[in-house]
């Protein structure tokens, strides 16, 4: 019993520390339970459960601050629908806002009122990972990306290792002994930030190599389990091994390769955690590479990829969250023939359920495939053969559901296509020559 | 010649029941703002004055979003309840204040307005008892500001169309009766709507999301 006191204490603290201006509007009467928000959401839309719909999720948590901040909390609490916290409600929490959402962000863009229900779901995601009940996993996964900053100097020979076998399979690709995938040079005018694996590297460094860029890779890897958590301490020693690298190594700019919430997190949330102004801009690889294609530093010939008709899944983070939207499909144009936009697409694009580090989350996958169903219905509907994805976790999730629902489609990253499509260096110069 | 209840009713008690409303407002506006709020601080990539500016538009742009996109009655019949909610708090000022304003076609107009929007209260009403998505949510206080203020639309359309001082009386009462029971409900939401908006706009504005992204 005083175990459970102090874990609800704990709690109602963590959510006083967390009560912005912001917050304090979203978990007001500012929501008046109109339900135009409910069928905007991917979770209620494949189970139609009245108890997933967005605002059935916040009123969990925003029922819990009204008790502490309604002006009819202590007179007639249940008047308003305020309530006292317990254990019980945290536990329900933890299926809220780590099973039920993956804070895509679709429901406050189409809020008539403007709840920043994805706030209230966030701010639920600190409180637990705070009292510890987070899923484990995902803690697990951000103490493993701060530990290997603490033990860089022992992964370093292992990583420069596997850094000198991409680079041999780059020159056998591109037929130049001089190919390089570069990593600590100092000057360079990019850090490019790559995820763990060679799909977020090999492609990236075809097209850096075409494109003549003065570039270094990071020694750390763009994902940051830390935002996922709500962890603002555990998201900013994370992102703060790159600023530093980046600093250290007097690049212009970081870019983010194929990763939504890492692109977001380093382009609009993490600079606000830091007490100085970056020296660099962060720039996700998909501006670069339309900026590419757009001045001409890389050619695409479509005719290179397959005819195959090829949709784009908008990632949350990418899209909604992170502004883009035109630079893929310019990207697209140039390096496909048959492309089939969904429907609805861009800013009302539908969640592919894997994000808010939801694909890391074995537990929660029956639920997870159930909320992608949607998506998967989208997708078929396009009658498309391939789906780009820009986020590697969407890549994951649709991976997924392909097999699960039967899609028969192939799922593929942007840069993987571009990289197939560039026209190397040479026949591009002689043709144009001809 | 106006009995004393009525001029009571009409005058002193609305100037009571509004100063009543604005303090509280004036409380809430207060607490909102002696918060803190991490301020966004990466480079803008479109324009957040913009952002702002379609933010608070999109409420009359039914396509701007896939809601009422794609439940079109839902958005006219919120437009029917606003404006005749509009019209029947502007007749609580121009009958008082104003009384040369309130012509009868000026009346008749106001009334109509105030019927469609009490037409739509019953439709919400409705709504909010039979499904079980709205049901779940709902709160004690959800059903009775619905309901109370069917109860005024109902005032305002009988004392707009026939003028009586008994109608006018039990109008103006029940209107006194919501500007003190208006901030502890639901019905403040527009207070913090406009803050809503605003910090909407601002966010998905400066990211290029909802207006144009700048090189």
């Amino acid at each position: 019993m005083a175990e459970e006191k102090n874990i609800v204490q704990r709690a109602k603290e963590e959510l006083k520390k967390r009560y912005t201006r912001n917050m304090a509007v979203a978990s007001s009467n500012l929501c008046v339970h109109c339900g135009m928000c409910i069928d905007q959401c991917h979770y209620h839309k494949a189970t139609r459960d009245p108890k997933v719909s967005p605002v059935a999720k916040a009123e969990r948590i925003r029922r819990v601050m009204k008790n502490e901040h309604d002006w009819l909390r202590s007179i007639l609490p249940w008047w308003v629908g305020a309530r006292e916290l317990t254990e019980e409600d945290l536990d329900r929490w933890v299926e809220a806002a780590f099973r039920d959402c993956s804070l895509c962000q679709r429901c406050i863009v189409n809020c008539p009122m403007g709840v920043d229900t994805p706030l209230v779901m966030a701010t639920a995601r600190g409180v637990l990972t705070a009292i510890g009940k987070a899923p484990q996993i995902l803690v697990e996964l951000a103490d493993a990306a701060i530990s290997r900053e603490e033990n860089i100097d022992m992964l370093k020979e292992f990583f420069l290792e596997q850094i000198k076998s991409m680079e041999e399979e780059l020159q056998a690709k591109v037929d130049d002994p001089g190919a390089r995938i570069p990593v600590n040079v100092k000057g360079a005018q990019i850090l490019y930030v790559p995820l763990s694996g060679a799909h977020t590297i090999m492609p990236e460094a075809e097209i850096f190599y075409h494109a003549g860029t003065s570039w270094t890779m990071s020694m750390f890897e763009a994902s940051n389990y830390g935002v996922f958590l709500q962890d603002q301490v555990r998201a900013k020693r994370i992102t703060e091994r790159i600023v530093k690298e980046a600093e250290r190594l007097e690049v212009e700019e970081v870019v983010v390769t194929e990763c939504g919430h890492a692109y977001t997190t380093s382009r609009w949330e993490a600079p606000k955690w830091f007490d100085r102004p970056w020296k660099f801009k962060v720039r996700s690889i998909l501006e670069v590479m339309d900026e590419y294609v757009r001045l001409g530093r890389i050619t695409l010939d479509p005719l290179r990829n397959d005819g195959r008709p090829v949709t784009y899944h908008d990632s949350c983070n990418l899209g909604r969250n992170g502004g883009l939207f035109e630079e893929p499909r310019r990207i697209l144009h140039a390096c496909i023939k048959d492309f089939r936009e969904m429907t609805p697409n861009r800013r009302q694009s539908i969640c592919c359920g894997g994000g808010g580090g939801l694909v890391a989350l074995q537990d929660y996958e029956e639920v997870r495939l159930k909320a992608g169903e949607p998506k998967a219905a989208q997708i078929r509907a396009t009658g498309a053969e391939a789906v780009v994805a820009s986020c590697d976790n969407c890549r994951h999730q649709l991976g997924q559901l392909n097999e699960h629902y039967g899609l028969n489609v192939n799922v593929i990253g942007l840069s993987e296509l571009v990289a197939n499509a560039i026209v190397p260096r040479r026949v591009s110069s002689e043709a144009q020559q001809n | 010649m106006e009995d004393s209840v009525l001029t009571f009713v009409k005058f002193d008690l609305q100037i009571f029941a509004l100063s009543w409303l604005g303090l509280a407002y004036l409380i809430k506006i207060y607490q909102i703002l002696r918060l803190p709020q991490p301020r966004e601080v990466a480079p803008q990539q479109g324009s957040q004055e913009l952002g702002v500016f379609y933010s608070y538009s999109w409420l009359f742009i039914p396509w701007s979003m896939e809601s009422t996109r794609h439940h079109l009655w839902r958005w006219f019949e919120f437009a029917v309840y606003h404006l005749g909610a509009g019209a029947a708090i502007l007749a609580t000022f121009t009958i008082p204040f104003a009384p040369s304003v309130m012509t009868r076609n000026v009346s008749l107009t106001m009334a109509v307005l105030v019927t469609g929007a009490f037409m739509m209260g019953v439709l919400k009403l409705w709504r909010r008892m039979v499904s079980p998505d709205l049901r779940l949510v709902s709160t004690p206080d959800d059903y009775f500001s619905l309901a109370g203020v069917e109860v005024f639309f109902l005032f305002t359309v009988m004392a707009l169309v026939t003028g009586s001082p008994g109608w006018m009386k039990a109008y103006f009462i029940t209107t006194a009766a919501f500007l003190i029971y208006v901030p502890f409900s639901k019905i403040s939401h527009y207070v913090q709507w406009f803050f809503a908006r605003a910090f909407f706009g601002l966010r998905f504005g400066r990211r290029g999301i909802i207006t144009p992204r700048s090189a």
